[in-house]
């Protein structure tokens, strides 16, 4: 399939919405556990650095095959969250962010330490296995699997729990397993993000995984609107391609990104998308054209 | 008649500060039993206890004979013990009818694989609990905004809906706080009718609220609470008249 769109596109543009992908399905990784169960996270980069680290030691170390390994990412990232989850999510608020900041600085240097995976050095070699295409598939399959989670009884104990945490408890949600799970599954997806980075970057250096990283994917959450899966997707869609097609402006361009960041964010408090409900907008968009104005008659 | 709940010499303190001392109350099944007293009296934070916000510092709490003391909130409501809150708590970005469906969250099962494979039971639950919230918004007459945002409901919409949504939990008592704050007299009316309703399902009522005529009306027995203790206890014309709950509320007669 990329073979095919390589006619029509440079390379260099596949690999650049090939990340747009995978920034993607980190970010709604991001948005379930900050957007959807109100959880402040400045350490899920640290969840994607597991995650590309397991996989691209599994295929470079072990020759085991692509998707089992990108899966045992996304599996021991999970695995960590929750381990993590525990002691953590009892704290609310600006202290959860602190203690997620922490940790997120803790697996680096766990990561700059080790030597399976080329400490400071990084881990160099890996093959490219990832693809524009499965990157596609894997980004449709994490929005699907978001909206069905949202829009059930699993969803709603983890919006009560954003709206009002005393409140969810007393109406009979235990909101630790709850903020738990929901810590589980955001790091999965962060995993599985960090495996296909690492096999489309190929390489891997603990210091693309730090606090800055963690603020990026919070950026592209908070600007899409909290919450919001297609705010999620547009905002880091947005913040990812601004700093590539504002390279005309040459040294300018950082500036002109943060500019345009104030900016939304003054018109836009809420994100882009944030409060705004798709489907029910384009309903009644529908029913306005199909009612004619009694001018028009 | 059999007891619902006991409060057994319960105190709580927070720091230097008794906030309940010493109280001994018995719910009797199917009733309407009112707490009143003046601000700050612990009224609130007797409710804090019973629905395991708080635990307390000493005494016991049992719920259908069972202690509850140290129970967490999710787990005392599965037990059947919902409450509304004095300063609204509704989870306002949501929808009126998600609001109520959050309810019914611990008469329900269903984990996140259920609802992304979407089974034919995660549907059929779904379903169930669709019907159920709808039963509830209908009794509290908010069918009509089931839609809405719970946070753009008027003043007494939103305490109709915290009633609606502690009712989805089936609840064997219902611990309301103030209900009636803020209400107009026709809505008060209207709502001292829903409680009536309420406690012909067979639904115990716990009711803390300043609005004597409302309490009044409605309880079929009052207890008097200040700094933490219990004063009196008795019928609404017992307690009315009850010299130390006329020096409680308006002070003692100096001469």
């Amino acid at each position: 399939m990329d073979s095919l769109l390589t006619n029509f596109i440079s390379p260099y543009y596949i690999k650049v919405f090939t990340l747009v992908g995978i920034y993607i399905i980190i970010a709604l990784g991001l948005n379930f556990i900050s957007g959807v169960t109100g959880q402040l996270s400045f350490g899920h980069a640290a969840f994607v650095s597991i995650g590309a680290y397991t996989a691209a030691i599994l295929t470079t170390r072990w020759q085991l095959p692509f998707l089992p390994s990108l899966l045992a990412g996304g599996l021991l990232a999970a695995v960590v969250g929750i381990l993590f989850g525990f002691p953590i999510l009892r704290l609310t608020g600006d202290y959860l962010g602190i203690a997620t900041l922490g940790f997120g600085e803790i697996v680096i240097v766990i990561f700059q330490n080790m030597e399976i995976t080329g400490g400071t050095i990084g881990l160099s070699g890996i093959a490219k296995h990832s693809s524009f295409t499965l990157v596609v598939i894997i980004v449709i399959f994490t929005i699907w699997s978001m909206y069905r989670m949202q829009s059930s009884r699993f969803g709603r104990a983890l919006m009560a729990i954003r709206e009002d945490e005393i409140a969810a408890n007393v109406m009979g949600i235990n909101t630790t397993a709850y903020k738990i799970q929901s810590f589980g599954i955001g790091s999965f997806f962060a995993g599985i993000g960090g495996g296909l980075y690492a096999h489309t970057i190929q390489y891997l250096n603990p210091t693309d995984f730090g606090f800055a990283r963690s603020f990026d994917y919070l950026t592209f959450v908070v600007l899409g609107g909290l919450g919001s899966i297609p705010g999620t997707v547009l905002g880091t869609t947005i913040l990812t391609l601004a700093p590539e097609f504002l390279r005309f402006v040459a040294e300018y361009r950082m500036m002109i990104y943060g500019a345009l960041m104030v900016i939304m964010m003054i018109f836009r408090p809420r994100g882009l998308l944030g409060g705004v409900n798709l489907t029910k907008t384009i309903r009644t968009l529908k029913k306005q054209k199909k009612t004619p104005l009694p001018g028009d008659v | 008649m059999p007891e619902l709940l006991k409060l057994d010499n319960v105190s709580i303190n927070f720091g230097g500060l008794t906030a309940v001392d010493g109280l001994n109350m018995t719910l009797t099944k199917g009733n309407i039993r009112a707490l009143i007293g003046p601000n700050g009296a612990g009224k609130s934070t007797i409710f804090n206890l019973v629905t395991g916000i708080y635990a307390p510092s000493m005494g016991k709490i049992f719920f259908q004979d069972q202690i509850i003391n140290k129970l967490s909130p999710h787990i005392i409501t599965s037990m059947g013990i919902a409450r509304t809150f004095q300063n609204i708590r509704l989870f306002s970005n949501l929808s009126v009818i998600d609001n109520v469906k959050i309810g019914h969250h611990c008469r329900s099962g269903g984990s996140f694989i259920g609802a992304l494979l979407r089974t034919l039971a995660t549907k059929k639950e779904e379903a169930l609990i669709q019907k159920r919230a709808l039963d509830c918004l209908a009794l509290m007459e908010l069918t009509d905004k089931a839609e809405e945002l719970a946070g753009n409901l008027s003043y007494g919409e939103q305490r109709r809906l915290e009633i609606a949504r502690a009712l989805a939990t089936k609840p064997a008592l219902l611990c309301l706080d103030e209900p009636a704050a803020g209400m107009n007299p026709i809505e008060k009316e209207k709502l001292a009718n829903i409680i009536r309703k309420i406690k012909h399902m067979g639904i115990t009522i716990f009711l803390v609220e300043h609005d004597m005529k409302f309490v009044m009306n409605l309880a079929e027995r009052v207890t008097v609470l200040d700094y933490g203790k219990k004063i009196t206890s008795g019928t609404p014309a017992e307690v009315q008249h009850n010299p130390a709950v006329i020096e409680a509320y308006l002070g003692k007669e100096v001469i």
